[in-house]
């Protein structure tokens, strides 16, 4: 039997010993995709953090590929939201996705021929090959964020956390950063993304985790966005359309 | 005579060391976007420094265990959520300026160390604190070139970095501990007031021409040697101070920069390259 990429056992997240997620359980295998959806503010962001060693655990047990979050990190790729990065930090785009082999490279080895290739191998797959040498902050929103996708599959991770990787980004990078994420699982990394976007969920993932505050439900795209789960997820924002499909609106 | 007797030769080679150091941490604190806080750093200084005075150890000492507490503390509030560390700063600058006054007002005979501490003296640096200058520059090359990825790591996206295992809240400390380190070194030669525009004019200016970091750092230590040169030139010529003729041919150069590549990057939005023909 194989290790389970991602296992939640009752896992309360939080911080300052405050939880902000309660009682989650959930197991992802090895090529699994899991979307975690949820309102703002429903602790999407803190779960992510948990599994990376970041944000208290402050109930039941996580494993992260067989380790503890914290001990698992060399094994696990994050994607960032790129709301938060400057976009007058001097920084290349090469020089973004080299960060990705800083692990391997320590603090004062110069890169050599493997991570140079790596680092264009991976941009490459993110299609902005072309756009190296440009200065980070200079690139769309879509494009940054395939830059710190490429930063991240650099390291090649068995487990992949992404952070809302579609808010702000345009159809082309939306498309491009799908394609990629779907390669990646076909090669066996279990990815982990959160979303607010239930078609990006039902499309992508082969599990699906509702939080907001506690886990309301978890399973398959089938089983858990319906009507009953996602109003309990999202009160009166879920709507039933005559259809059986639902639909999020703005409180 | 020995080369070193000479006043001005000396200030000569102070100025030149001071530059590289200055050149070589503004564009960290620049593109940290660190300059209030150094600011404050400059006027929190000033009670150790006066403490120091008082006590009769190093002033140097007095400065860099203020500038260490400073440090710290601003690392310690940033660290918290909903902490406003720039009003934590900004109440630094003047509570640790009001500090140093009181002590000063408490000794006799004191005001005169006082105006050479706000705007420098370089024309009374010794042989020792040239040898100071130099051993402290060669330190914080080192820490920069060796400690160069988790600065950059940690100074882009600490969240990421953190994630992938560099302790970015320490590296923030060492940043801010290699700045106290610079501004102790510098307030004697160029004064409290004046570090702040030989620390952050040159680096700034060095920004507005490039967007790559090494670059930036070379163009940063060659103004900020240059205002040097040229304020202390202009301070022998028409006898003005010379940290104040340094601080303006470090702001000259500022203003220059500006002038020249603002158009360029209005024309190409906010990119800084040449319009293509």
């Amino acid at each position: 039997m194989t290790t389970a990429a991602l296992r939640l056992d009752g896992v309360s997240v939080g911080y300052s010993g405050t939880p902000v997620v309660t009682g989650v359980d959930l197991e992802l295998r090895p090529g699994q995709r899991l979307a975690l959806v949820g309102p703002n503010g429903a602790g999407k962001s803190t779960l992510i953090k948990s599994v990376l060693g970041l944000a208290e655990i402050l109930d039941g047990s996580a494993t992260v590929l067989g380790h503890t979050p914290a001990r698992a990190r060399a094994l696990t790729g994050y994607v960032p939201q790129t709301g938060n990065l400057d976009p007058d930090f001097p920084v290349s785009v090469r020089q973004v996705v080299m960060m990705g082999r800083y692990r391997q490279l320590g603090w004062w080895r110069p890169a050599r021929a493997a991570d140079r290739a790596a680092v264009r191998e991976a941009l490459d797959r993110v299609g902005l090959a072309d756009r190296a040498d440009v200065r980070f902050g200079l690139l769309s929103g879509g494009q940054r964020q395939r830059v710190l996708l490429a930063r991240a599959i650099a390291a090649q991770p068995k487990l992949l956390l992404l952070d809302e990787p579609f808010n702000g980004v345009d159809a082309v990078s939306q498309e491009a950063i799908v394609r990629v994420l779907r390669e990646l699982s076909a090669g066996g990394t279990a990815l982990v993304l959160s979303t607010h976007d239930l078609a990006v969920a039902r499309d992508l993932a082969d599990l699906v985790c509702l939080i907001n505050g506690r886990q309301w439900a978890v399973g398959t795209p089938a089983e858990t966005l319906t009507a009953k789960p996602l109003r309990q997820t999202y009160g009166r924002s879920a709507i039933d359309l005559a259809d059986g499909r639902m639909v999020l609106v703005e409180p | 005579m020995n080369w070193w007797d000479d006043v001005m030769h000396r200030a000569v080679a102070e100025v030149v060391l001071v530059g590289a150091l200055t050149g070589l941490i503004g564009v960290h604190v620049v593109v940290r976007r660190l300059s209030f806080f150094t600011m404050a750093l400059t006027h929190a200084t000033f009670p150790g420094v006066v403490a120091a005075s008082i006590i009769g150890v190093n002033l140097l000492l007095g400065g860099v265990v203020t500038g260490t507490v400073v440090a710290l503390g601003v690392a310690a509030l940033t660290r918290r959520r909903g902490q406003d560390a720039a009003a934590a700063t900004g109440v630094l600058v003047s509570g640790g300026f009001a500090l140093g006054a009181a002590l000063v007002a408490t000794q006799s005979g004191f005001s005169r160390d006082l105006s050479s501490f706000l705007v420098g003296s370089i024309l009374t640096v010794s042989a020792p604190d040239l040898v100071v200058t130099a051993v402290v520059l060669a330190v914080v090359a080192l820490v920069l070139v060796l400690c160069s990825r988790p600065l950059l790591y940690a100074g882009f996206d600490p969240a990421g970095a953190r994630a992938s295992g560099v302790r970015a809240g320490g590296w923030d400390v060492v940043l801010l501990l290699t700045i106290v380190l610079v501004v102790v070194t510098v307030v004697p030669a160029v004064g409290t007031i004046l570090a702040l525009s030989m620390i952050v004019a040159p680096a700034a200016a060095a920004r507005l021409w490039t967007d790559r970091l090494p670059v930036a750092t070379l163009l940063a230590v060659t103004f900020a040697i240059a205002s040097g040169l040229v304020g202390l030139y202009v301070s022998g010529r028409w006898n003005i101070a010379a940290g104040a003729s340094v601080s303006l041919a470090a702001t000259a150069v500022l203003v220059a920069s500006w002038g020249l590549r603002r158009p360029r990057r209005i024309a190409c939005g906010t990119r800084v390259r040449a319009v293509p023909a």
